[in-house]
């Protein structure tokens, strides 16, 4: 017979938020309500969303490729594939060469394909354009984005974390301004206070001086880090918790001969998408409560020499998410949706350096075991072209909509601010395929791991 | 705040007020905005800097502010030598880093932060150190200088050649990266060019290359596109050179630079519009002076207000160095912050991407605050690597390898962390009481005075004893309180205790009394006992971790 009271106790263990009075963050609150009427059904687990970042924009074109199609060849006398290479949806469509594992999961009717997504007037900055997909707003009026605005109307039950971002940047524009329902979860160890002696006392301390002091109506800088800071003790104990109990993927690392050298590989290590993809999973099982994760593979800003790294980091996208469903129990993976974007596509022509310029109109992967697989519209014209790029057909906000309205059940036209027509992604009633979840898939190192580029100097990863 | 204070509604100030220096009223060049002009102008005051500042008054202490330490030019040559020889970003980073605290001109280095965020260029994608220095001496020179030389030779920066791709834009066949950036991100601002603007300014800048061993720019006359070209309505046959004067001619240049200074200076509130009219009108008048924009605006009604004060979140750097200034005595061994500024978002010579850090409110989510706190753990407890340097007041010397440098023993070898005790400078003070002693802290920390509900709870923490540990040991977070789930056994180790300070302070009696302890009756207090002292760094980490320090 737990009340909210009590579940805020227990929630927040040891913290001495409590006796802080008025400062319990709204997030918690609705965890706790959330507990409250939910209490009754049981068995019924939330669903999760897992949004994957491609940063750089990728080539649309490359991922899906129209490979039946003389003009996709002629444009890209260098970057395109043949019929013999790609891993061929149809004759017309084929998958990168590298994606087999994304090529299973088609086969296995777990992943839409979804293709001419764009928006009006495209913009072609990297940083305007990715903004406009976080807001999911091309007009940019939007102060938070589209994930964080999610946030406020999702149900939460096991855990006061709504949304966490698992990466060492900034957090995301499209989980800003969800008033720390969001958390980011730079590496494992760092994630920890360090407070040598004394600690329990300094940490009421601090606590205690950022909760009490301020007039509630004011909502000044200063009243939003002693937020931040609290919202930031609240979650460790939680995060310490599951991270603890979720263990890890029980791998171990390996050592593999690669060009001349031995290279160690951590199928646990942060640094890559795998690594990461694999912690969220164990944290799903472990119903963590989180409903939304965020991850970045970055490097697709493929302007020269494009092929190899293209190759890299769609093989690793591949693999990682193929690793992903295979590692989920079935009942989990029925409650897991999973999808990428990029900020824009690229030319349709091909550089002069074997690379790709920004382009706009590109494609999404939607994948998940209740997700209805396929392709999902038609491929845009290659002959009619708008300033030499494609051009889209499906705004990328009716992706939205889909999943906020019928996998999140959270009202898409509040976090929108409009209307948008969905498509056919979810089916809420299939099973996972025989024979899959339980067992992890065994070591199979991801092809080309890719070590994300701004992770690899300086971020320092604390290492036992 | 001194005379004829500015409306509290900024958009009811009238610009040209806001603009005119300040002179303050006798007693209004207080401790706080001393502090205030060293946060924004350098990397926060040390105790001697505020002593100064106060004595000589405001024009003197900005006037040498603009002008650095009298030795700054030797330093900086020592500076730039020294740097040569750096091939780690660890080592090259902590050069940078000493330059900020040591290279007698604070201002300037605060201006090449600025500017190596504005030109962000990372390491990640240049993968040399030698190239990232260059450029860090470019951003240096040019830092207080004027705009159009500055964009003209960043735009000839290897690094940033290699960066954006240049050798790639060649004659038929152009890559718009820089073409692109400069406009966008370097002197315009996005809705300042069209597509158009920048595909052709991307043809004028084919064959700005680098050479074949990556040590400099090149022109390569055979790759370059000699035809003629429209950029903002002006056709001709423009070349890279010409990019550059035609973004400096447009008004938006200086409104994109005289905003970002603001943000940077000022605050990170958007200013209403007109406010910074009089700025644009002066920067371009004067041919793009940074270092008279950068004086007009520290020293401005507008800057000693409470619509500057504690307006912007502390950059990393800001927030780390700061505390190194204004609380620690000793000589901290810098590579010790590296690592640390990773944590809290700021890896220097590594920003995310072109469009530099995202400052502000985005520097703080729960990973980075995590990282300020424990960074603040770092200063408070003194838990610095072995070594440190020479004292501050030795001769001035770069060090080639300032992790081998040894404390010197000609005194006796102090016990491990009182050289960097963050109490030396608050007892030197003279504090006679509790109240005194949170007074003094506020005065370092802050700069200004603690808020009376914040300084009654840590005077009484400092009156509270150290619980007895119930079990002996104390765990270094809280304890974890999870219900019902049976912690499965740890699969990764408990990170090892940091390393000093886990033995001392515990060393308390152990009464096996339950209930918290009780602070003590003031009288009851030593101040110069070990057990007062170890609550004094306590109360300054804590004081580290509220928005009056992280905010600036």
């Amino acid at each position: 017979m737990s009340n909210r009271r009590d579940f805020l106790k227990t929630t927040l263990g040891a913290s001495s938020l409590l006796a802080v009075g008025g400062a319990v963050p709204e997030f918690l609150a609705s965890t706790a309500r959330a507990a409250d009427e939910k209490k009754d059904t049981k068995g019924q687990k939330d669903t999760v969303l897992v949004v994957i970042e491609l940063a750089g924009g990728n080539d649309g074109l490359n991922t899906v490729a129209p490979y039946g199609d003389d003009l996709y060849q002629k444009a890209r006398p260098t970057l395109a594939f043949a019929k013999k290479e790609v891993q061929k949806l149809d004759d017309y469509h084929g998958l990168h060469p590298k994606m087999a594992e994304m090529k299973r999961l088609y086969d296995e009717k777990r992943l839409a394909v979804i293709q001419g997504v764009g928006y009006p007037n495209p913009d072609r900055s990297h940083f305007e354009s990715m903004d406009i997909w976080q807001l999911a707003d091309p007009t940019r009026a939007h102060t938070s984005g589209w994930l964080a605005r999610t946030v406020p109307g999702m149900t939460v039950k096991d855990a006061g974390v709504p949304g966490m971002y698992i990466g060492t940047d900034r957090l995301p524009v499209a989980m800003q301004g969800a008033d720390g329902g969001v958390i980011s979860l730079a590496d494992r160890a760092s994630f920890r206070l360090q407070l040598s002696g004394n600690a329990s006392a300094r940490k009421s301390l601090i606590e205690n001086l950022n909760g009490g002091t301020d007039d509630p109506a004011k909502a000044d800088l200063a009243a939003f880090v002693r937020k931040r800071q609290l919202q930031t003790y609240t979650s460790l104990q939680k995060i310490e918790d599951a991270l603890r109990e979720a263990g890890g993927s029980g791998r171990g690392q390996t050592n593999e001969f690669v060009n001349g050298r031995f290279v160690r590989r951590d199928p646990d290590d942060l640094n890559t998408l795998s690594g990461k993809l694999g912690l969220i999973g164990r944290l799903i099982q472990k119903n963590l409560g989180t409903r939304l994760y965020y991850v970045q593979l970055d490097g697709f800003d493929t302007h020269s020499g494009q092929a190899e790294m293209h190759g890299k980091l769609l093989g690793e996208l591949s693999s990682a998410i193929g690793n992903f469903f295979s590692s989920l129990q079935g009942e989990h993976s029925e409650r897991v949706a999973l999808m990428t974007y990029s900020e824009f596509g690229r030319r349709v022509k091909e550089n002069g350096s074997r690379g790709t310029d920004h382009g706009s109109g590109s494609c999404m992967f939607v994948a998940g075991t209740q997700v209805v697989g396929g392709l999902v519209g038609k491929h845009p014209s290659l002959s009619d072209l708008t300033d030499g790029d494609i051009r889209y057909h499906t705004d990328f906000r009716r992706v939205y909509a889909t999943l906020l309205d019928d996998w999140l059940g959270v009202d898409s036209k509040g976090v929108l601010g409009d209307s948008f027509e969905k498509l056919a992604l979810i089916d809420r009633k299939k099973k996972a395929p025989a024979g899959t979840g339980g067992t992890p898939v065994p070591a199979k190192a991801p092809n080309g791991t890719v070590t994300l580029p701004e992770a690899a100097e300086e971020t320092v990863i604390e290492k036992e | 705040m001194a005379d004829a204070p500015l409306s509290p509604d900024l958009s009811k100030v009238d610009p040209a007020d806001a603009w005119k220096p300040w002179r303050p009223a006798a007693g209004a060049w207080t401790p706080k905005w001393v502090a205030h002009l060293y946060r924004r102008a350098a990397f926060g005051p040390t105790p001697q800097e505020t002593e100064k500042a106060l004595a000589i008054g405001l024009p003197k202490t900005l006037d040498g502010l603009l002008a650095g330490e009298p030795d700054a030019a030797d330093r900086l040559d020592l500076l730039t030598e020294s740097g040569k020889y750096y091939t780690d970003t660890t080592s090259l980073r902590t050069w940078w880093l000493y330059a900020m605290i040591e290279g007698g001109h604070p201002l300037r280095e605060k201006l090449t932060l600025f500017w190596h965020n504005h030109f962000a260029t990372s390491y990640a994608k240049v993968r040399s150190t030698k190239l990232m220095y260059e450029q860090n001496v470019t951003l240096r020179k040019h830092a207080l200088g004027r705009f159009p030389a500055f964009l003209l030779d960043m735009s000839k920066d290897t690094a940033m050649l290699v960066w954006l791709d240049s050798n790639r834009n060649v004659k038929g066949a152009p890559n718009e990266n820089y073409a692109r950036e400069v406009m966008e991100l370097f002197s315009l601002g996005v809705g300042n060019y069209t597509e158009k603007d920048i595909q052709e300014a991307a043809r004028a800048l084919t064959g700005w290359h680098h050479d074949t061993e990556v040590t400099r720019f090149e022109f390569n006359r055979d790759l370059h596109d000699p035809g003629e070209k429209t950029i903002f309505g002006k056709t001709g046959k423009w070349t890279g050179e010409d990019v550059v004067r035609l973004c400096c001619e447009r008004d938006a240049c200086a409104r994109f630079l005289v905003a970002k200074l603001y943000t940077f200076l000022v605050s990170e509130t958007p200013p209403p519009k007109g406010l910074l009219a009089p700025l644009e009108t002066e920067f371009r008048a004067s041919g793009y002076d940074i270092a008279a924009l950068v004086k007009a605006v520290l020293g401005s009604n507008l800057f000693f207000s409470e619509h500057a004060y504690r307006k912007r979140v502390k950059w990393p750097v800001e927030c780390a160095l700061g505390a190194i200034n204004a609380a620690v005595p000793g000589r901290v061994p810098l590579q010790d912050v590296t690592d640390p500024l990773a944590k809290m978002g700021q890896a220097l010579f590594a920003p995310p991407n072109v469009k530099g850090w995202r400052t502000g409110t985005d520097w703080l989510n729960s990973a980075t605050l995590l990282a300020r706190n424990n960074f603040a753990e770092r200063v408070a407890l003194g838990t610095w690597g072995k070594g440190g340097r020479p004292p501050r007041n030795a001769t001035f010397a770069f060090v080639a390898e300032p992790a081998k440098v040894e404390s010197p023993s000609a005194n006796a070898p102090p016990p491990p962390d009182s050289k960097f005790d963050v109490c030396e400078f608050v007892y030197a003070a003279k504090p006679k009481d509790v109240a005194a002693v949170v007074k003094q802290l506020g005065a370092l920390l802050y700069g200004d005075t603690v808020p009376a509900p914040v300084a009654k709870k840590l005077e009484t923490f400092l009156l509270t004893p150290v619980a007895a540990p119930a079990s002996g040991k104390e765990a270094p977070a809280a304890p974890p309180g999870a219900p019902g789930g049976a912690p499965a056994k740890p699969p990764e180790p408990a990170p090892p205790p940091k390393k000093g300070g886990a033995k001392k302070a515990e060393a308390k009696k152990d009464e096996p009394k339950q209930e918290p302890p009780k602070p003590l009756d003031p009288k009851d207090v030593k101040l110069e006992s070990p057990e007062f002292k170890a609550r004094v760094r306590e109360a300054v980490h804590a004081m580290m971790c509220l928005p009056e320090y992280q905010l600036d």
